[in-house]
């Protein structure tokens, strides 16, 4: 009997697997197969994640050069979700996960900030903001 | 004496916790201390804030709407730090809600842009 928990594990895992896939088989750039960001499709401008399913293509074929200029905040955030995400598998495997401090609550303020400053600057048609476009930093 | 917020051990004459600072001494009204640092989260009382996931929505799969997710997740962890369990976990349930918010819209966004995509190529597959 697979408990409700395992099961849901096991089906994001599969998705995850799934998405790695593809992202490593097919450009975003060029395929057309990965939906367009909503904000980005109905206005023309950058949401803070705008480039981040390039970025993981670029970092699926070990280039972080390319994966940074498509999104730098997606890079600087990957290890620490990808910690909280294998927190949350082990939490279901073996009922314990990974030791996780509990962050002052103007940290997480403090990176909200950061995130909604990012997608308004990187809009911005103003050297060096206009760098944070995604893959802007390409052509320099 | 084990503290009661967090559950260190501490000297039984100990006014305040070594761990989280929690006053110790009965009688004295408990008043929450500032904590500028880092804490760790008292055993057994596990209060999600959903953080990961509210960042995974907004930065790695483009939905803005993960940003209420975590301003709740910012009041989890400040009430947490306030002693406040009941504050807490409303909190943490508003970030679980926001979280499927932003999954379900961005779900709706893909099968919408599915749809226009299909119709797209149906269109052009009849000329």
């Amino acid at each position: 009997m697979v408990s409700t928990a395992k099961a849901r594990v096991l089906v994001g895992l599969f998705v995850a697997a799934l998405g790695v896939i593809l992202l490593r088989v097919f450009d975003p750039a060029t395929a057309g197969i990965f939906p367009p960001c909503p904000l980005h499709y109905l206005t023309g401008w950058y949401c803070p994640g705008c480039g981040s399913l390039r970025a993981m293509h670029a970092l699926l074929h070990g280039n972080l050069q390319q994966a940074w200029a498509m999104n730098p905040l997606t890079i600087m955030l990957l290890p620490f979700v990808a910690y909280g995400l294998a927190s949350e598998l082990l939490g279901v495997v073996r009922g314990r996960g990974l030791p996780q401090p509990v962050l002052p609550a103007s940290y997480i303020r403090a990176l909200c900030g950061v995130i909604v400053l990012f997608g308004i600057v990187r809009n911005l048609p103003l050297y060096p903001f206009s760098l944070l476009a995604p893959g802007a930093m390409l052509h320099l | 004496m084990f503290c009661p917020q967090c559950g260190a051990s501490n000297a039984d004459t100990a006014a305040v916790c070594v761990q989280c600072g929690r006053n110790l001494q009965p009688g004295v009204p408990v008043v929450p201390l500032p904590v500028t640092g880092v804490v760790m989260p008292p055993p057994g009382t596990p209060v999600q804030n959903y953080l990961v996931f509210a960042i995974l929505t907004t930065v790695f799969c483009c939905l803005p709407a993960g940003i209420p997710a975590i301003i709740y997740a910012a009041q989890v962890n400040g009430k947490l730090q306030a002693g406040d369990f009941a504050g807490a976990k409303a909190a943490s349930d508003s970030a679980k809600m926001w979280c499927w918010v932003a999954f379900g819209l961005g779900l709706a966004a893909i099968l919408f842009w599915v749809l226009i995509a299909g119709v797209g190529m149906l269109k052009q597959m009849s000329h």
